[in-house]
């Protein structure tokens, strides 16, 4: 059984970092523990391209933030 | 969704990892997480069916959009075969997917430094369907918008954005089907050929879409013509075979069609609701169907479509073999598209041509119920069969006696002369032929297909028709597609077929044999038989023609043949034989009705018609009458010259008269002789030869020996008769030469009536020398005076030697001129070492004399 844990940890380690490297190749700005909250939501049975939507949702959010920061410090 | 609630903490950590200012901001969280769930809980992407290949070459074709050299493809490809080994995940199409639309959703906006022209512009019709949370990062963005992006906001804004594509879309697929879609309406009946497009308000579509969906719906207007007319002629009966094909083709390339349409109508984009994020939008701009991406697909079917649709036209108009070539006249094209397209249209559409064109060919039956092969068969003709000659049952001998009658009781409706038939049950239809087997090989295969008819139907002779016929079965089928082989099939069957009509013709039915007893007959070839007719016949042709019968006649004629060597001649031949009097009016006498006849029938009377046997009686009239002629010379030529040892001598005083009328009567047998043997010799004979030949080459068909017959019996007519070209003038020199057989006819009956004075004349001398002896020899006669009698006898003979002298010269002279190279040599050989002319010389030399010496 331990081994079989110990197993599926190493598997489950190579796996993301695959996903990981993916997500490289394909440019989206994700790290790695982001990358692998999402990865479990998927597998809980969210919707992917849902999901998608809802990081960059997210990420807009933030930059609009940021933006708005940006400009009260500005001022 | 119960699941939402444990999704929860993992939105948290999501949210607080991408927006790192919410940490400190709980209601900023609360409200984003809650947004989030929002989404996830709407309905974007749950269509798709997981297809992990389809999602790979998406990715694939991504990246190498972002960089050309492949090398980035193939990692990802590795790196999938990898994870697809890897046995954690349940959903790895979902994480790739989850990638993916996150990689495209960034490329519009990616930092990668596209050419501007290469980055796909964005998509009008996202905007105003566009969710309501793009909107706020618009202007956030100055740095993209472009000039369109700036009109298409400006569209926006005054209420009238540009009509969805994909709503285009669909209508347009249905206007490739001939159907009026929902903003896209085809012109109804009334209103002219433009389309109708229904932007109202609302939407607007643009000049540039409108002359888009004007070029596709061509291809839908095509089709709807194309398809009304297969369907007319699947409801209305009586289509030709041909169209009958063609429609069949017709049908298997529209269904060809209807299959591109349902493929490109499963690459239609889902139709999508409003208030739907752009990513799904994006997506399918890179996968879907956009409407000039249909443009290119469609782009063949246009090609094909407008052929399909020129056929259908031409299908209106013409039918059978005329269709034929209309297709015929497209495969001239350059464009091998076209090319082969109506290659293949053309191999299929001449299939029932084909197996009408087989079944002509090798067994002589038309089958073409709709009239559409090159070949059409008279209806008036279609039942005429030729009546069963007799001798082809071979009871030749039994049927001997009563053959005289037989052509003479036939109902005359049901007499059509083989010729007839054999020209005029079959016709030729320039206009059917098609163009790819061209006129001659037409001509070939007319030819064909008639001997074979004929060989079966009016030859009896079925048997070899049926052998032939399984023999070509073994031979392959004629194609379109080997137009050469087609055309050695032809050649073969046509030789085959007329070495065959000629066979029968010359073996079974002894063509030969007949033209040879015409010959011998009806032209008097026979000299012996001619003799002997002319013998038996010559005092009862001297008797008023109604008192003449025909059974008398036609056993003159049987002793004849008895008598002479006519006897060893083939009884068939001779059971033909027939002597008949002409219709005669008041006045005529034998010589002028009486006639030789041969009769002929099926099938030989294809050949020997009966035009060709009227012409035959017209050369036996004139040859008869030469004969007729010659004889009366003869015998009055033994009497004048027997006379001359015996009876004149005791009258010594009319040895000069005598002299005279031997010397005339030399001229006239010069006549005569010179014309028989130019009849005979030059004429029959030579144009004989000529036939013969033919025959014995035996090529050609039917016509071709119908034809050798016909110039045959025209050149006799024309040489024998001394026809002359000239219009109106034909027979002129036939008349002179008549005019010179009366003359010598005459000059004949006056010399006898001298002939006849000189012997009574004679015995009166004897009686006076016996008397002057002392003997008494009964009542002498004073009456009979010679000096009184003579001048009124001699005078017809001397006047009609003269008649007779004068119209030979006028007769050379005619010939002299005549167009006819064998005629004029025909003057030539009467006016010998130039006794004519020499003649006409010395009356004019008199002439000249006698006016000079008054001087």
């Amino acid at each position: 059984m331990p081994l079989q844990e110990s197993d599926r940890i190493a598997s489950a380690q190579q796996t993301l970092d695959i996903l990981y490297e993916m997500s490289q190749l394909l440019n989206t700005q994700l790290d790695k523990e982001t990358l692998t909250t999402c990865v479990r939501m998927i597998e809980s049975g969210v919707n992917p391209e849902a999901l998608a939507v809802v990081i960059q949702e997210l990420r807009r959010e933030n930059i609009a933030l940021a933006g708005r920061a940006s400009a009260v410090s500005l001022r | 969704m119960s699941s939402s609630i444990s999704l929860i903490p993992a939105l948290e950590s999501l949210v607080y990892s991408l927006v790192p200012a919410s940490i400190n901001d709980e209601p900023l969280k609360n409200e984003l997480v809650g947004h989030c769930q929002e989404i996830l809980t709407s309905r974007i992407g749950q269509s798709h069916e997981p297809d992990i290949g389809h999602l790979a070459d998406l990715v694939k074709r991504q990246l190498l959009q972002s960089s050309p050299s492949g090398t980035t493809a193939l990692k990802f490809t590795n790196l999938l075969s990898r994870l697809l080994d890897q046995p954690v995940l349940s959903k790895k199409h979902a994480s790739i997917q989850f990638l993916q639309s996150l990689a495209s959703s960034r490329q519009p906006s990616s930092s990668i430094p596209f050419l501007p022209s290469l980055a796909p512009p964005p998509p009008p019709r996202s905007s105003p369907l566009a969710s309501p949370l793009e909107k706020p990062p618009v202007p956030l963005q100055p740095s993209g918008k472009s000039k369109a992006e700036r009109l298409r906001e400006y569209r926006e804004q005054s209420g009238r954005p540009h009509l969805p594509e994909h709503l285009l879309l669909r209508d347009t697929l249905y206007l490739l089907q001939g159907i009026s879609g929902k903003y896209v309406r085809l012109p109804s009946q009334s209103d002219g050929n433009q389309l109708e497009f229904m932007d109202n308000a609302r939407y607007v579509i643009s000049t540039p879409t409108k002359a888009l969906i004007y070029r596709l719906s061509e291809v839908g207007y095509l089709y709807s013509r194309v398809d009304a007319f297969v369907r007319k002629r699947e409801e209305s009966s009586g289509v030709g075979m041909i169209e009958q094909s063609l429609c069949h083709h017709l049908q298997i390339k529209l269904t060809e069609y209807y299959r591109l349409i349902a493929v490109l109508e499963s690459q239609m984009p889902p139709v999508e609701t409003s208030g739907e994020g752009s990513v799904a939008n994006l997506r399918e701009q890179e996968t879907g169907l956009t409407l000039r991406r249909l443009d290119v697909w469609i782009n063949e079917w246009r090609l094909r479509m407008r052929m399909m649709s020129v056929c259908v036209e031409g299908a209106r108009e013409s039918q059978g073999g005329a269709l034929v070539n209309l297709i015929h006249s497209y495969t001239d094209n350059g464009d091998p598209f076209i090319r082969k397209f109506t290659d293949q249209l053309l191999e299929e559409v001449s299939k029932p041509f084909f197996s009408t064109l087989h079944k002509w060919l090798f067994s002589g039956e038309l089958y073409d119920p709709f009239n559409e092969f090159f070949v059409a068969m008279d209806p008036s003709l279609a039942h005429v069969q030729y009546m069963h000659p007799s001798s082809l049952t071979g009871n030749i001998n039994q049927l001997a006696g009563d053959s005289f009658i037989s052509p003479d009781q036939d109902d005359p409706r049901d007499r059509r002369g083989g010729l007839t038939i054999w020209q005029a049950k079959y016709r030729f239809q320039q206009d059917m032929l098609p163009m790819f087997v061209g006129e001659a090989f037409g001509r070939k295969i007319l030819s064909t297909g008639k001997s074979l008819n004929f060989i079966r139907y009016s030859c009896h002779d079925s048997d070899w028709v049926v052998t032939r016929e399984k023999m070509s079965n073994t031979g392959g089928s004629l194609k379109y597609s080997d137009i050469s082989g087609l055309e050695r099939s032809i050649d073969a069957a046509y030789s085959t077929a007329s070495q065959r009509l000629f066979d029968v013709f010359i073996e079974k039915f002894k063509l030969l044999d007949h033209l040879s007893a015409l010959k011998n007959y009806m032209m008097l070839g026979h000299g012996d038989f001619a003799d002997q007719l002319m013998n038996a016949l010559g005092s009862s042709l001297t008797r008023p023609a109604n008192t003449l019968y025909r059974h008398n006649l036609t056993a003159t004629l049987e002793t004849a043949i008895r008598s002479s060597n006519a006897q060893s001649d083939p009884p068939d031949v001779l059971r033909r034989l027939d002597a008949r009097m002409l219709e005669y009016s008041h006045g005529e006498i034998g010589w002028d009705v009486f006639t030789l006849e041969y009769k002929v029938d099926a099938p030989i009377d294809t050949v020997i018609h009966p035009d060709a046997m009227f012409k035959y009686l017209k050369l036996f009239n004139h040859l008869w009458q030469m004969k007729r002629i010659e004889g009366t010379l003869s015998r009055g030529w033994m009497r004048v010259a027997g006379g001359a040892r015996t009876t004149f001598l005791r009258l010594p005083d009319l040895e000069p008269s005598w002299h005279g009328i031997r010397i005339t009567m030399a001229e006239m047998i010069h006549f005569v002789k010179q014309v028989q043997a130019y009849c005979q010799l030059e004429v029959i004979e030579c144009s004989w030869k000529v036939l013969v030949e033919f025959l014995n080459k035996r090529e050609g068909d039917l016509d071709a020996m119908i034809d050798a017959h016909r110039t045959y019996l025209d050149r006799l007519v024309k040489k024998v008769l001394l026809l002359s070209p000239k219009a109106g003038r034909e027979e002129n020199v036939m008349h002179q030469v008549k005019g010179l057989f009366v003359t010598v006819l005459q000059f004949q009956d006056a010399v006898e009536n001298f002939y006849n004075f000189c012997l009574t004349e004679s015995t009166r001398r004897d009686q006076k020398l016996d008397s002057d002896r002392g003997l008494y020899t009964g009542p002498q006669d004073p009456n009979s005076s010679l000096d009184e009698n003579l001048p009124r006898l001699l005078q017809p003979v001397n006047d009609y030697g003269s008649q007779f002298s004068e119209k030979v010269q006028s007769l050379v002279a005619a010939l002299q001129t005549h167009p006819d190279l064998d005629c004029r040599f025909l003057g030539v050989r009467l006016n010998f070492s130039d006794y004519y002319r020499g003649k006409q010389q010395k009356e004019k030399e008199k002439e000249r004399a006698e006016t000079a010496t008054p001087k």
